[in-house]
């Protein structure tokens, strides 16, 4: 079955014809074209298709796409700012080596923001907490832990 | 030693803001207009007889332009064997058998169509260990070989026997000599990203690829060859290679689902892609090789090495791919890794009913070394000899040769000193066993200088500047995740006088980019570096060739310039007429400016400057540049098997301290150290970056990784059943030191890293373990049911 | 993927009619962490699927004492909940354990136990303190102690139209601790064994006991029999071992990806063990 629904996508107002049996995912990469977010598992174990939903973290890839009706969804795309410009904590990734492939990332780098958003001075094992759904192959995690730290005391500058 | 500006710094990767952003595009992100989406059907049964394949409801779902089999197509062989088909006929001989494929106009489709297609199959009897394969009467899984003679048997005629020396003799002249046996396991890539490609044809029936590769080049070769197949001889094709989300090994040979893809794309006229989910990236791409490993070593009274004998049966699956070399790798440490004086080494291999297996990070010297260095701790105990002394007495060293192998600079003995340092060695070997504690190391000796396992190591480079002194790098080079374009840049700007943020590296696209052999065995830094190196040093040559003619009036009309608008500055008296000489000028920082006056403002002008002042006037002129690196190694002898494979050699230690819960035999590792000898980094961030990840690899294949076959069915192929380390599993201090040895050969120093940092990691852990509670587990993964199971061994005894 | 509808009811009685208009062909949906995968793989047929979510009377929690805890509640809700964690440690410590935090924003206590695997971590916590679970239906509404909800793995006792609704826990008396501990083969895994412990003390000797296991045998199991050694006992090293030793006996464990049947074997006693020593701990805490 087919329905239009309509939600906020990073800020904007959107609407869309969706059928029922589509996940949030497909529908964010292929009606919106906003590939950012991506499937690296289809089964909730790896997070990398992970948005923010009301500020939540969630699978994208298990969400059934008629639940977002009226909900605030954000993307890794929406973090990006006027011009360009990186949110903090992408910016602390790229400056302390969060990144290699780079396919983990944007759900990696949500899931830090759902982490931070709730709590702003995460201890080592808050931030291995907050990112036990997000596999990485490429990093050992060292350095997205060091990414997290610094994107929390960017943050704290900024408040 | 010298002091560089960019070289050991650690500058933020170029590729990370794309990829932070999400704009960075990885193949599963390609669309193209008018694409169809392509799906494979894949065997039910590990070995049988194909007697009929029903594909007439398939072709008349709505939406499905392409129905192929082997029947309807040409025949595509593939591997250096060439005993594998892109599409099977006859028979199958594992459940990752393409039997046919479909493409259809949107994925869903596809994937119904594949689910009408019925295949009738006759079930044959299967093997699915090597031990079953070599006993007599055993169901044969290839019945001729590719020419199309009858075989008599399962093993693959593979000439993998070496030997130094008289190791009988050896053996007569040895204190103490242990023997043993040991295993590894299959473990799988896991690239966060999944694999896939799109192809399509041109007007012409040129073929244009984007596939996630490594080799662009030899993909290419493969490919061409793949057309002549087709009918399409003197056709070309272009390989694209867009960010691959990791490859770990899986982009390093082209694989069924590629030729199925340019076939589907030939019968259609239409772009089409096939890109892997999950669970078929774990169930039909090619894992590690594992391996089983009889070993026996020996040694004098004073622990010096006397002889080291090795005997592997592995299990090659199918059909022969880069699996079946992985021997040609385990030589380095089984001749190399310390002094070993007398050695023989004999590999068997045997086709089975199993997966077949490709490149995996490493590529056997993991499992290689998992057998060396449990023994060496085995041969140490005999000895009466702590093993980190046991390993410092038979270090190798810097400027000597085993077995061909030309080992230049060598910071193994500096690499174990800092383990046993940091791991307190001499306060914990053997004095923790009351807490179940216990510390325990390994080394590890890699290539480092490119590795020549084909006719060419070579690898190009074209330097292209522009009018604003950016300089755009050409190559055939592959980023995949490990720091590739990084490292590139900042060879770059060193080596030319620029700043990294004015160079970008294009890569991916053999229509534009110089030919490269493949980013593989931790040789894309290294050899494009270097290529970048002779690149730059050219484009130097021409810029203060062009220098000694138009610096000064440059400077002249500057200055000219500055005195029409301000009356009073007065003009500095240089000689502006006299011919200058090339050797007077330098170019640093994006300047170009005389070396004898390297502080006077006047005499400095912006290289965009200079290069503009060069190109728009008559008979004007740009500079390109282009090097071709091929390293000084040579391949193995096909009579004598001796060769330098590699430039020059990675060195490293790994150790351990860990503890056993002895209810429960759960591991828990208390601190992991390791030291490498990396030459000098060119990026220590991204370098880093390496042994970090590495090391987490090496902990799984340690600890959690295997795929579990049952009779060749993959039973394991998601992440809910297959279990790689999250970041909470990393609840002990990791910590990583870099050895700077300097190497002659490498640029700027620089040895290759992508692939040492995971390959003692396993016998480092199981060593400890051995410290902790005095039991050897023997097979990977180490898991707790086998060390209660030892214990419990133990304690009957 | 196969393709369903998809509907979002509002009220209970709206979900029933729904349900029994689609006849056998629709399941419920909570969370949908486990369900979308099973459909997605053929596991499961499903040509609807009805949500619960947007049935606000089953998300609460009322703690009182006693928990009344709705089905349709996060996980998310119950880990950050720090008066039920105090309340019912073993339930929220089994809940911060399960999947990772993704899952856990949209899986809930209900979707747990109704996909009824033999390794649902909310298992052992709610046996072991005797939860009260209520079923609801077209038919009217009725209670099923939690003992008797499992029938085997992916099996319990509900009719198609039924849905868990409740889940309710009595009050734990003074001097009584409970615990929850789980086993994987990494931190984030489908448990290898996991168990839960309950203990009501009276001054050094055990007055109450219960005790469940999971992962070892077709449903989450509760170990009456070991029970009854433990009551108006002392709780002794050697006691424990016995105790570790008639665990083994209770169970029985499969061999399949994640561990092996002998292993699942030992490690069940050994976690029960562990599992009674630290809420024997925490009772004294009290």
């Amino acid at each position: 079955m087919k329905r239009v629904i309509k939600f906020i996508l990073n800020g904007n107002t959107v609407s869309a014809e969706v059928e029922s049996h589509k996940m949030l995912l497909e529908v964010l990469r292929d009606t919106f074209e906003l590939t950012g977010t991506k499937e690296g598992c289809g089964q909730g174990e790896c997070g990398a298709c992970t948005v923010l939903i009301d500020g939540v973290s969630i699978n994208s890839c298990l969400y059934p796409v008629f639940e977002v009706e009226g909900k605030s969804v954000t993307t890794i795309e929406g973090l990006v700012g006027e011009g360009g410009k990186l949110h903090p904590i992408q910016e602390a990734f790229v400056a302390r080596g969060g990144i290699q492939c780079g396919f983990c990332s944007p759900g990696m780098i949500l899931s830090a923001k759902a982490l931070l958003d709730e709590n702003r001075a995460p201890s080592d094992e808050d931030i291995k907490r907050g990112i036990s759904g997000n596999l990485c192959r490429c990093t050992g995690y060292v350095q997205i832990m060091d990414s997290i730290r610094d994107a929390a005391s960017r943050l704290s500058g900024q408040d | 030693m010298t002091d560089y500006t960019f070289v050991g710094s650690e500058i933020p990767r170029p590729d990370a803001p794309d990829k932070a952003a999400g704009k960075a595009l990885f193949i599963s992100d390609l669309v193209k207009p008018g694409m169809l989406y392509g799906r494979i059907k894949y065997s039910e049964y590990a070995h049988a007889r194909i007697k009929h394949i029903d594909t007439s409801k398939a072709e008349r779902l709505p939406g499905v332009r392409a129905v192929i089999t082997g029947y309807n197509t040409p025949e595509i062989r593939i591997g250096f064997m060439k005993d594998n088909f892109a599409l099977k006929k006859d028979k199958v001989r594992q459940f990752r058998d393409e039997v046919a494929a479909v493409a259809a106009t949107d994925p869903e489709i596809a994937k119904e169509a594949v689910d009408l297609i019925r295949v009738e199959y006759e079930e044959l009897s299967g093997v699915f260990t090597p031990e079953d394969a070599l006993k007599e009467g055993a169901p044969l899984i290839h019945e001729v070989d590719p020419r199309g003679k009858p075989r008599k048997d399962n093993v693959i005629q593979l000439p993998w026997n070496w030997s130094e020396g008289d190791v009988e003799k050896a053996k007569d002249a040895s204190a103490f000599i242990v023997e043993d046996n040991y295993e590894t396991q299959l473990i799988q890539q896991t690239c966060m990203g999944t694999a896939g490609c799109i192809a399509e044809f041109d007007l012409q029936s040129n073929l244009i690829i984007h596939s996630k590769t490594q080799i662009p080049y030899l993909a290419q070769n493969d490919f061409n060859q793949a057309l002549v197949a087709m009918g399409l001889k003197g056709k070309s094709t272009r390989v694209i290679v867009p960010y691959l989300g990791g490859s770990f090994g899986t982009g390093l040979d082209t694989h069924g689902y590629e030729y199925i893809t340019i076939l589907l794309a030939y019968r259609t006229g239409r772009p089409v892609k096939i890109l892997l989910n999950r669970v078929e990236e774990f169930s039909y791409l090619s894992p590690r090789q594992p391996s089983k490993t009889h070993i026996i070593q020996g040694c004098d009274k004073e622990g010096k090495l006397t002889f080291r004998e090795v005997n592997m049966l592995l299990d090659n699956g199918a059909y022969v791919s880069w699996g079946a070399t992985t021997p040609t790798v385990m030589l380095m440490p089984i001749s190399t890794l310390y002094q070993v004086p007398n050695f023989k080494y004999h590999a068997k291999i045997v086709y089975t009913n199993n997966t077949y297996c490709q490149a995996m990070r490493g590529y056997g010297n993991p499992q290689a070394t998992w057998a060396i260095e449990n023994n060496m701790d085995q041969l140490a105990e005999k000895a009466g000899i702590d093993p980190l002394d046991f390993r410092i007495i038979n270090r190798n060293e810097a400027n000597t040769e085993s077995f061909g192998f030309k080992i230049t600079s060598c910071g193994l003995e500096e690499c174990i000193r800092s383990v046993g340092d940091r791991l307190e060695w001499k306060k914990k070997r053997g004095k923790q066993k009351a807490k179940a504690r216990g510390v325990g190391m390994a080394s590890l000796f890699h290539t480092g200088g490119g590795c020549r396992i084909y006719r060419s190591d070579g690898t190009g480079i074209i330097m292209k500047l522009d009018d604003f002194g950016n300089v755009s790098v050409s190559t055939g080079g592959i980023e995949m995740g490990q720091g590739f374009n990084s490292a590139l840049s900042i060879a770059t700007a060193e080596a030319l006088g620029v700043t990294p943020d004015k160079v970008s590296v294009v890569f991916g696209d053999t229509a534009t980019c110089p030919w490269d052999v493949g980013t593989h065995a931790s040789r894309g830094a290294y050899t494009s570096c270097n290529a970048a190196i002779l690149a730059a040093d050219k484009a130097r040559k021409k810029i203060f060739d062009l220098a000694a003619t138009h610096f000064m009036p440059r400077v002249k009309s500057i200055l000219k310039e500055r005195q029409k608008k301000d009356p009073n500055f007065e003009m500095p008296d240089f000689d502006f007429e006299s011919p200058r000489d090339p050797s007077e000028f330098d170019l640093k920082g994006n300047s170009v400016f005389l070396r004898e006056e390297p502080e006077n403002p006047f005499l400095r002008i912006s290289l965009g400057e200079l290069l503009r002042a060069v190109h728009f006037r008559n008979q004007g002129t740009m500079i390109v540049t282009e090097a071709f690196y091929d390293p000084n190694n040579t391949m193995l002898d096909p009579k004598t098997g001796k060769g330098n494979l590699s430039a020059t050699y990675t060195w490293g230690a790994q150790g351990a301290e860990v503890e056993v819960d002895l209810e429960t035999g759960e591991l828990k590792i208390l601190n992991f150290v390791s030291a490498n000898d990396v030459g000098r980094p060119i990026n220590k961030q991204t370098i880093m970056g390496q042994f970090y990840g590495a090391s987490v690899i090496g902990f799984g294949y340690a600890l959690s990784e295997e795929i579990k076959l049952d009779k060749g069915r993959n039973m394991n192929p998601n992440f809910l059943d297959y279990k790689i380390f999250s970041a909470r599993d990393l609840n002990f201090p990791l910590n990583i030191e870099l050895i700077e040895t300097n190497d002659p050969e490498g640029p700027f120093g620089a040895k290759g890293v992508g692939e040492p940092g995971l390959v003692p990691t396993a016998p480092a852990i199981g060593n400890a373990i051995y410290d902790a509670i005095g039991v050897r587990i023997k097979s990977l993964p180490i898991t707790p049911e086998k060390i209660l199971a030892a214990l419990k061994e133990k304690d009957k005894k | 993927m196969k393709k369903f509808a998809y509907y979002q009811p509002k009220s209970l009685k709206e979900a029933y009619g729904l349900m029994e208009k689609q006849g056998g062909n629709a399941k419920y949906i909570a969370g949908g962490t486990d369900i979308i995968w099973r459909v997605k793989q053929g596991m499961t047929e499903a040509g609807a699927l009805i949500s619960l979510r947007g049935i606000e009377e089953l998300a609460y929690i009322r703690l009182n004492g006693d928990l009344a805890l709705g089905s349709m509640v996060p996980f998310r809700t119950i880990e950050r909940d720090s008066s039920l964690a105090k309340a019912y440690p073993s339930l929220s410590e089994a809940v911060s354990l399960l999947a990772n935090p993704q899952v856990r924003n949209v899986a809930t206590v209900g979707g747990n136990l109704c996909n009824a695997a033999p390794s649902a971590d909310c298992a052992p916590p709610l046996i072991v303190l005797d939860a009260i679970l209520t079923l609801e239906g077209p038919g009217g509404k009725r209670e099923v102690p939690i003992g008797d909800f499992f029938k085997g793995p992916g099996k319990m006792c509900m009719e198609n139209t039924e849905v868990l609704t409740q889940i309710r826990l009595p009050k734990m008396a003074g001097n009584s601790g409970t615990s929850f501990l789980k086993k994987g083969r990494v931190s984030q895994d489908i448990a290898i064994v996991n168990a839960a412990a309950f203990l009501v003390m009276e001054g050094n000797l055990c007055r109450k006991c219960r005790l469940a296991v999971g992962a070892v045998a077709p449903v989450p199991l509760r170990l009456r029999d070991v029970e009854g050694m433990l009551e108006n006992q002392e709780i002794s090293t050697e006691l424990l071992d016995r105790v570790a030793e008639k665990v083994e006996q209770a169970v029985s464990p499969i061999t399949d990806v994640r561990s092996t049947a002998e292993y699942r074997r030992v490690l069940s006693g050994v976690l029960v063990k562990k599992a009674i020593r630290e809420a024997h701990q925490r009772a004294g805490q009290q």
